[in-house]
């Protein structure tokens, strides 16, 4: 394992976490897309050490890096691209709708929970 | 057979659920016609003991199937449960009015509640067992709050559920223990048991009958159930349901009768019920509640006499449970019809019944004396049975028992007595509606059967002898006597119903006040303080803050990794590959945290795309050319979607409180450390070398391409590369359905 990427990787999760726990919905998309880039880190470095790109004839066999965690990674790269798309529609669609981009409380939560009563507001308070 | 029967419940009840509009109240009758057709066979059987059984698999993997089986036991609860159910099912369609509301409705659930009881009392399978348990809790549930805009029946409907049901949860972690101990989830193949574990798992085993039963101290929610409509009570709260933990106690007898804290627990509870039932039937002045406490009694008097487990104590008990399924029923059927017919229940104002209603009179006489224990009725014959048990028991237990049968019978007699002379005794003359037929024949055939036992009873013998001893596991039992001769028992039962009648005569004199329900009310409160506790709970957990949600599974999920901590090596971590690496590792750190600290939307994004073209970097580094390309495209397409999306919001980023923003950091922080622990600590067991040369051979030879990569991507995991492609096509269709929707959303005034 690489101690340079993985530490990378505990940075990037940390600050991922930081950002997605916000309440601005475009700080949660950054978080969100510091996330992703700490899994696909993670995966490069738990698939073995660097080497010569992995093109039979290019490279001798035995100097490549390992493939196989590479072609993971693709598909993690791909996939967490179009959620990240996909979070920004919504949150344009928001920004529209509410001409900002603030995760609200949900309300019918709290109704389902007390019905009178609305405990969790310091949190909250300290959260907006 | 028993499939069959089962089929055609199911099947008649989805077609009364389904046309329940259509039929209204006609429904009742096709309702009655899955009873009607089991209680024949069951009465066909009654002679042949021969045990049939039937299964279907269900999970074959985990041994689990629903298995049935039918033994000389069995077939008099099926005759109970199906002959008494056809009889309610007519009797209800004399209860309702004819445009009642909800009575197709009713019908189906009553049906359903009769195919769950019958599920119950054939059920071989412990598993299959507690399911149809769980059944005919929530059937009854439905049945006790038919009328669900009235509040009382809420309520009642709501205690009877969480007791039976959660009483069923205690028999679900009993069964589980006692089957571990026997070996076997059949209950027709255990064998006694002994152990610390099964005498735990028989003791709750015990506790989940009692709640069914209405034992003491769980017998609130019985009396509380009368808000029903009668055929329910009559039914379900008197002839069958709360039988249901009688039929637990006798049918698991043989496995568990040896344990001593079985026996203690069943006498406990057996005892202690009959005299509160009693009490509690001679203080109150609704006719329908003296029946429940009635009920609650002689339920108590089934457990005793099961709980001792003797042959002779089974016999009284089999016999007493015939006989009061039928009294009772027939009791309450005439309650019903007065209520019916008088608009009241309450004995005070009830007067002149004998001269008015001489049909159900003389039913509810005949059924009274059987419930009494008086000559010439099966009731007679199950207390001489009962006395009879109780005398041949030896040691501390013939003394409990003994007092238990014989003082419980005093007070059983008393509030008949009460019950009779108050109802039907004189007083001021009751206005009647006119008689519905449909109302007066079921409970004149349930108050004659007891007649026509006491005359058979030579059959009847060969009935109820053959369960007794299947349940006491014994070769065979005693007869039953039509008339026991100048006995002690014969003098017994004499002086009960002498002390019995008089004790019962000078009660009925006195008003009394509606006594208080401490018991309910207790069981009220602590039901409404398990609600309260819940709710305070999940307004607690859900406030609706989707930041605290996170914060707290973040914060749960990196202590879960705390266990990794003792793995960490760094036997297998070095420090770098190359040099470069880590400064590109500070490189994205770097951006990271500076994107986190920047005011400004667009600003933020700028460091985005160069924390991830450091992450591109990365992946040139380590040799992964189509990575660095494909992180670069997406990135860039990232940034400008940022920017499209929230570039015009030019103004800062909300400030946030200090306090909240620790406790953020300390949880990212510790959600970071969680990762690289976990990381670390996996490195420790490297695998095996990649095979290198054999993927590069495969990939020009099968593949067809010299990018190992590409190859595994489009040739090895095709499938899940179309996978892929999709999801991305349905991303590009949601983006652009959001992107093209109206500026305003339709109705809202924001």
């Amino acid at each position: 394992m690489n101690g340079a990427l993985l530490l990378a990787v505990g940075g990037l999760t940390a600050v991922g976490l930081y950002l997605v726990t916000g309440r601005s919905l475009s700080r949660i998309v950054l978080g969100y897309s510091l996330l992703g880039h700490a899994t696909v880190v993670a995966l490069i470095a738990a698939g073995g050490p660097a080497g010569r790109p992995p093109i039979a004839g290019q490279a001798e066999p035995e100097a490549m890096a390992n493939p196989l965690p590479q072609a993971l990674t693709l598909t993690a790269i791909v996939i967490s691209f179009g959620l990240t798309l996909f979070l920004l529609a919504l949150a344009r669609r928001q920004r529209t709708i509410t001409g900002d981009d603030l995760v609200e409380d949900d309300l019918e939560d709290r109704r389902i929970a007390a019905p009178d009563s609305l405990p969790g507001e310091q949190e909250n308070q300290a959260a907006t | 057979m028993i499939l069959g029967l089962l089929v055609l419940h199911v099947a008649v009840c989805v077609l009364l659920a389904a046309a329940s509009r259509r039929l209204g109240r006609n429904g009742l009758l096709v309702g009655a016609v899955p009873p009607a057709v089991t209680a024949v066979w069951a009465a066909t059987r009654l002679g042949d003991h021969q045990p049939e059984s039937a299964d279907v698999a269900w999970v074959p993997g985990l041994d689990l199937a629903m298995t049935f089986r039918v033994d000389a036991f069995v077939d008099i609860m099926t005759l109970i449960v199906s002959g008494i159910g056809f009889g309610v099912f007519v009797y209800a369609y004399g209860y309702f009015a004819p445009a009642a509301a909800g009575i197709g409705r009713f019908a189906a659930t009553l049906l359903a509640f009769s195919t769950a009881m019958l599920g119950l009392v054939w059920a071989d399978s412990v598993w299959s067992l507690f399911v149809f348990w769980e059944l005919t809790s929530v059937t009854s549930f439905l049945l006790i709050g038919h009328k669900n805009t009235d509040k009382p029946a809420q309520v009642a409907a709501r205690q009877a559920l969480m007791i039976t049901a959660g009483g069923g949860l205690v028999l679900l972690a009993g069964l589980l223990l006692v089957t571990r101990s026997a070996g076997t989830t059949l209950i027709s193949e255990m064998t006694p048991v002994d152990g610390a574990t099964a005498t735990f798992g028989a003791v709750l085993v015990m506790v989940g009958a009692a709640t069914k039963s209405a034992q003491v101290p769980f017998h609130p929610w019985l009396p509380s159930a009368m808000v029903a409509p009668t055929p329910v009570s009559a039914y379900l709260h008197s002839a069958t349901m709360v039988k249901a933990g009688v039929v637990l106690v006798a049918v698991m007898g043989p496995a568990l009768g040896g344990l001593p804290a079985w026996k203690a627990c069943g006498l406990a509870f057996g005892v202690a019920t009959v005299f509160w039932g009693a009490i509690g039937a001679l203080r109150h002045r609704d006719a329908k509640l003296v029946l429940a406490w009635g009920t609650v009694s002689q339920l108590g008097m089934l457990i005793t006499l099961f709980s001792v487990g003797t042959a002779k104590a089974a016999l009284a008990a089999v016999t007493l449970l015939v006989a009061h399924a039928l009294f009772k029923g027939a009791l309450f059927l005439v309650v019903g019809e007065i209520d019916v017919r008088a608009g009241t229940r309450n004995i005070d104002e009830l007067g002149g019944l004998a001269r008015s209603m001489p049909i159900a009179c003389t039913v509810a006489v005949l059924a009274g004396l059987s419930m009494a224990g008086a000559p010439p009725l099966l009731g007679f014959v199950a207390k001489e049975a009962a006395i009879k048990a109780a005398l041949a028991l030896e040691g501390p237990e013939a003394w409990i028992v003994g007092f238990g049968v014989i003082a419980g019978s005093v007070l059983t007699v008393a509030y008949t007595a009460r019950f009779l002379v108050t109802v039907f005794g004189p007083g001021p003359e009751t206005a009647l509606a006119p008689r519905r037929h449909a109302l007066s024949l079921p409970a004149a055939v349930l108050g004659l059967a007891g007649l026509v036992g006491y005359a058979v009873l030579g059959p009847l013998n060969g009935v109820l002898g053959p369960a007794a001893a299947r349940l006491a596991g014994a070769a065979e039992v005693s007869d039953l006597h039509r008339w026991p001769g100048l006995t002690l028992d014969l003098g017994i039962s004499a002086i009960v119903l002498a002390l019995g009648a008089s004790l019962g005569l000078v009660l009925s004199r006195r008003l009394g006040r509606v006594p208080v329900e401490y018991g309910a009310r207790w069981t009220d409160a602590s039901i409404e303080a398990t609600m309260t506790f819940g709710r305070a709970t999940s307004a607690r957990l859900q406030h609706g803050s989707l930041p605290v949600y996170l914060v707290t599974m973040a914060g749960t999920a990196a202590l879960a990794a705390l266990p990794f901590l003792g793995y960490v090596s760094f036997d297998h971590v070095v420090a770098w590959d190359t040099p470069l690496q880590a400064v590109l590792a500070v490189a994205i750190i770097g951006a990271a945290v500076a994107l986190s600290f920047v005011g400004t939307r667009l600003a933020a994004g700028l460091a985005l795309g160069a924390a991830g073209i450091a992450v591109a970097a990365v992946f040139v580094v380590h040799g992964a050319a189509d990575l660095a390309l494909t992180q670069l495209l997406v990135e860039a397409a990232i940034v400008v979607g940022f920017v499209l999306a929230f570039g015009h919001l030019s103004r800062s980023f909300p400030r946030v409180g200090l306090r909240w923003r620790a406790v953020r950091m300390t949880v990212a922080g510790l959600g970071g450390a969680a990762v690289v622990v976990g990381l670390a600590a996996a490195s420790r067991s490297p695998v095996a070398e990649p095979p290198l040369t054999e993927m590069a051979a495969a990939s020009v030879d099968e593949g067809g391409g010299s990018n190992i990569v590409n190859v595994i991507l489009t040739d090895i995991r095709a499938l899940d590369t179309l996978g892929e492609v999709l999801v991305l096509a349905t991303v590009a269709l949601g983006v652009l359905a959001l992107a093209r929707a109206s500026d305003r959303p339709e109705g809202s005034a924001s």
